[in-house]
């Protein structure tokens, strides 16, 4: 079967890359731009690992074809921040020091950053609530949710 | 290897919470996982699994499969020649030959241009099965004339448990006959149990069952292989062990270790999961068949169905004490179910049983058990969490049987060091005491009796505690420590840094030597280059490889300050290196600096040795590690459901290296221990096929189900690890099953003694006691 052309926009940039038609929106990222930074835990949707925003709402690309992308902005992990400019949330995983293994840890920030998009002054229980959908064996959630808070409460302080 | 190290001045090293240095790349995305690789030219690899969990392989037909465009191998088991009947491993049965003995176990496999086209050739080929009978529950294929697993004559897998039997003094007996699938047994006895038996005053009996649980890690097993024109393999592998997964794959391939190179990838979780060869060996040959590098990442069904998950363990005790509370005698049976192949270790659940806690007399049998299931592998603290939810249940019941305070009892009955194991040995120095003590003066259990007044209409309210601890990994293993032109330091091990050890093995060299952290690299090296180092496995880490560490920058520190003697024409013993400057101690303008020294070391025609220390030691002396677990509940009667109120973790560490990397340590530990206790199970119908291979039916706990994780950290010093450093990883996946069972019996008045405490069980037994 030929590829399509595959036209979206992907960490602010525009991009056009060829793809398989049953391609996800996951593997056209790792497989054909070379955006290996959101995982595959799964590839059924149940773990979070591949979350990316599209259109500024989180999901799981591994559930979405490539081609439903078409004319859409794509925000990856790599797009969030980058070492030496990163993001608070990212930064504050790190000073909280929640990467273990590190491989559900892109997934969480990018539903992190959505939940603080979307409620910038989350409770406790609207923060577990808002990463549910990401499953991590290594650290318990509770340094996660410290450094979500941490995030929170620092972006308020800067409004007020 | 003391436990004193004297700087010459307070380095920025052990103590300190200080973030891994590869946080950034973690959190950006830039850390490179296999199945981030793909080098030019890759293919893709697939495995067809048999859809039976027990059958005979009567025909394959690969042809249709070969024929389609994009596919650049098929191999069964015939198009391999290393392969051999009664393979002793799962790694070693690359391929069924001609009987499948687990439902998901590999029958061919293909490599072609892209994941897709592997897909499609799974589906042409045509495998004929004749179904044979299941032997899918353990206590059922114990019996003669249950279906055989294993092919006769195979040899039990017992290097992991003859090397744990040697240190637990453990017998092992003669199998009976016919029981074919009984693959290891062992038997530990001391004094007179039947007497013990007569003049107890309460004796309860009751059988424990934990189900198979995978360690749950979230990054499939992946692996990328690829040939060169010499013959000459190299393996980027998710392995917890780089030179473990070079000596297995040589073995199944039957080449020399020399002519393999394995390259340890960031390796996204293990927990005992990722320290046998799975995938390596398959993937390997696809390689050499087509020439091209291939890589193979299972899909999370595949991990869940023939992936490598903890043995389900039964385990039935009876237990005496008299009235005053003296105990007098525990007997007890331990069945191992270790699915199709021998691998279990039987010693940890007898040593667990039969000497926690002072009996004097005991007598516990072990069996590993084969069935038609994937077969298992070690999951953090391999049988310690299922062996202590039987032996803390039993002893919580014991104390309320007798009315006495159930953390009293179990104080006044817990081996202290010296106290001789169940095999005669001593208890090495532990902290087992100071840590039950500790969680026993938290608030939450002073006050356990106003939360369980305070239950309010339809809710029942509950506390529960328990111990548990792990003995401690042991393995030889090395480091080297060098000095840079520039001054800084180099540490080199082959220790693959799943949960952020690196950076606390930094801190160790910081301290040894006498230079902040910020100066020391440490790198993880390929199996070409590293010193030969021990599996990230077994809370042994920091443990051996920090003494290597350590012992490898004392020694870089020793040749600096004797260059620096030389060059300064002072003693050794009156210089200190400060501010990453060697002075004459009291004469602070008389000094050079460690980039001078360095500089030294690599310039041409310099008579100055460069400075490289090393160390390569072997152990004997494991370090106990003993945790509490405290959990505060709440449960709906009606429908069984468990609120997590709080959770509290205390644990002695030794010495706490890094206390934020600890602290992660014991947060995700306890929520393991959690998840086995709540909610976790592999599901097996009667046919032996898993009825729950998703991450939605393989119910894991997410941030929502938990409360935060208190931790609480004592530091009681070992004698032998590095600065009084003990194990760390295991201890705290150990109590909480026991924990969260004593909790619901105080909030209910039920006992359950079967995992995972769901719902649905605990509505169950309410009703029934009702």
């Amino acid at each position: 079967m030929a590829k399509l052309v595959l036209n979206c926009t992907v960490n602010g940039e525009p991009a056009e890359v060829l793809v398989q038609p049953w391609d996800t929106l996951l593997d056209a990222l790792r497989e054909r731009m070379g955006l290996t930074g959101p995982k595959e835990g799964c590839g059924t949707g149940d773990c979070g690992a591949c979350t990316v925003h599209l259109d500024g709402k989180p999901i799981a690309s591994c559930l979405l074809l490539a081609m439903q992308a078409r004319g859409h902005v794509v925000l990856t992990i790599e797009g969030l921040g980058r070492p030496g400019a990163l993001h608070p949330l990212q930064d504050a995983f790190v000073r909280h020091g929640v990467p273990q293994c590190g491989f559900c840890i892109p997934g969480v920030l990018m539903a992190a950053a959505a939940l603080l998009t979307e409620n910038p002054h989350p409770t406790e229980e609207e923060i577990r609530y808002g990463i549910a959908g990401n499953l991590c064996r290594c650290t318990g959630y509770t340094k996660m949710l410290a450094a979500i808070t941490e995030t929170a409460g620092a972006a308020a302080g800067r409004r007020s | 290897m003391s436990t004193v190290m004297k700087t010459t001045r307070d380095v920025k090293g052990i103590g300190l919470s200080i973030p891994r240095p590869d946080g950034p790349e973690k959190v950006t995305g830039q850390v490179q996982y296999v199945a981030d690789l793909s080098p030019r030219g890759l293919l893709h690899a697939k495995l067809l699994r048999s859809p039976h969990a027990h059958a005979r392989i009567l025909r394959i037909d690969v042809s249709r499969a070969r024929a389609l465009p994009g596919v650049r191998a098929v191999l069964t088991a015939a198009d391999i020649p290393e392969l051999k009947r009664k393979a002793p491993t799962r790694a070693h049965a690359v391929l069924a030959i001609d009987r499948v003995v687990f439902a998901g176990q590999p029958v061919a496999a293909v490599a072609a241009d892209e994941p897709a086209i592997a897909e499609e050739a799974l589906d042409l080929i045509d495998v004929q099965y004749e179904v044979l009978p299941v032997s899918a529950d353990p206590l059922e294929a114990m019996k003669p004339g249950a279906p055989p697993v294993a092919d006769a004559g195979t040899e039990a897998d017992t290097s992991e448990a003859q090397a744990h039997g040697s240190v637990a003094g453990v017998t092992t007996e003669a199998k009976p006959a016919k029981a074919v699938n009984i693959s290891q047994q062992a038997r530990i006895q001391r004094g007179d149990v039947a007497k013990g038996f007569a003049e107890s005053d309460v004796v309860i009996e009751k059988t424990y069952r934990v189900p198979m649980v995978h360690q749950g890690y979230l990054e499939p097993h992946a692996v990328l292989a690829q040939w060169d024109t010499t013959g000459f393999l190299t393996l980027w592998s998710s392995t917890q062990g780089s030179f473990n997964t070079r000596s297995e794959v040589a073995d199944v391939l039957e080449l020399s270790e020399n002519r393999i190179k394995v390259i340890p990838m960031e390796c996204g979780g293990g927990f005992g999961g990722k320290i046998r060869a799975l995938c390596e060996p398959i993937t390997a040959i696809l390689a050499r068949a087509t020439g091209r590098p291939v890589r193979y990442v299972m899909t999370r069904r595949e991990e869940l169905e023939a992936g490598m998950p903890a043995p389900q363990v039964i385990i039935r005790l009876k237990t005496g004490v008299k009235r005053d509370g003296t105990l007098m005698a525990i007997e007890g049976e331990a069945v191992l179910e270790s699915g199709a192949f021998s691998g279990a270790v039987l010693a940890v659940s007898g040593v667990f049983l039969a000497s926690l806690y002072r009996w004097p007399s005991f007598d516990v049998k072990g069996f590993e058990v084969l069935t038609h299931k994937p077969s298992i592998a070690a999951y953090r603290a391999p049988v310690a969490p299922q062996t202590i939810f039987a032996i803390d249940s039993q002893m919580e019941q014991l104390a309320k049987a007798i009315g006495v305070d159930p953390v009293e009892f179990r104080l006044r009955h817990l081996q202290r060091e010296g106290d001789k194991m169940a095999n005669g040995q001593p208890w090495l120095s532990n902290g087992g005491v100071e840590v039950l003590t500790r969680i026993a003066e938290h608030p939450l259990w002073k006050k356990r009796a106003e939360w369980k007044a305070s239950s309010p209409t339809g809710r029942l309210r509950g506390t529960g505690l328990s111990l548990g601890g792990w003995l401690g990994g042991l393995q030889p293993t090395g480091a080297t420590v060098r000095l840079n032109p520039d001054g800084s330091v180099q540490v080199l091990t082959g220790q693959v840094d799943i949960a952020g050890t690196n950076i606390a093995l930094a801190q160790i060299a910081a301290t040894a030597y006498g230079i902040d952290v910020d100066k020391v690299r440490i790198t993880t090296g390929d199996t070409d280059v590293a010193p030969m180092t021990g599996l990230s496995a077994g809370s042994k880490t920091i443990y051996t490889v920090g003494v290597a560490v350590m012992e490898a920058a004392k020694d870089a520190r020793n040749q600096t300050l004797e260059i620096a003697a030389k060059e300064l024409e002072a003693s050794v013993h009156d210089l200190e290196i400060d501010n990453e400057k060697v002075v004459v101690r009291g004469v602070p303008d008389k000094g050079i600096t460690l980039a001078q020294i360095g500089k030294k070391g690599n310039l041409y025609m310099s008579k100055v040795q460069p400075v490289l220390g090393v160390s390569h030691p072997a152990f004997s002396q494991q370090a106990p590690a003993f945790c509490a677990q405290l959990a505060k509940i709440e449960i709906d009667p009606e429908t069984g459901e468990v609120t997590l109120h709080d959770f509290v973790v205390v644990q002695d560490v030794g010495k706490a290296i890094n206390p934020l990397a600890i602290e992660g340590q014991m947060q995700g530990g306890a929520v393991q221990s959690l998840g086995m206790a709540l909610t976790e199970a592999l599901v097996y119908d009667d046919k032996a096929r898993l009825t729950n291979p998703s991450l939605l039916d393989y119910r894991k706990l997410t941030a929502a189900d938990l409360p935060n994780i208190e931790t609480i950290i004592v530091e009681k010093p070992s004698p032998h690890g590095p600065f009084g450093a003990r194990g760390v990883g295991e201890p705290p996946i150990v109590p909480a099953p026991a924990a969260i069972a004593n909790a619901i019996e105080d909030a209910t008045g039920v006992r359950l003694t079967e995992l995972p405490l769901s719902s649905e069980r605990i509505a169950l037994a309410i009703a029934n006691a009702t």
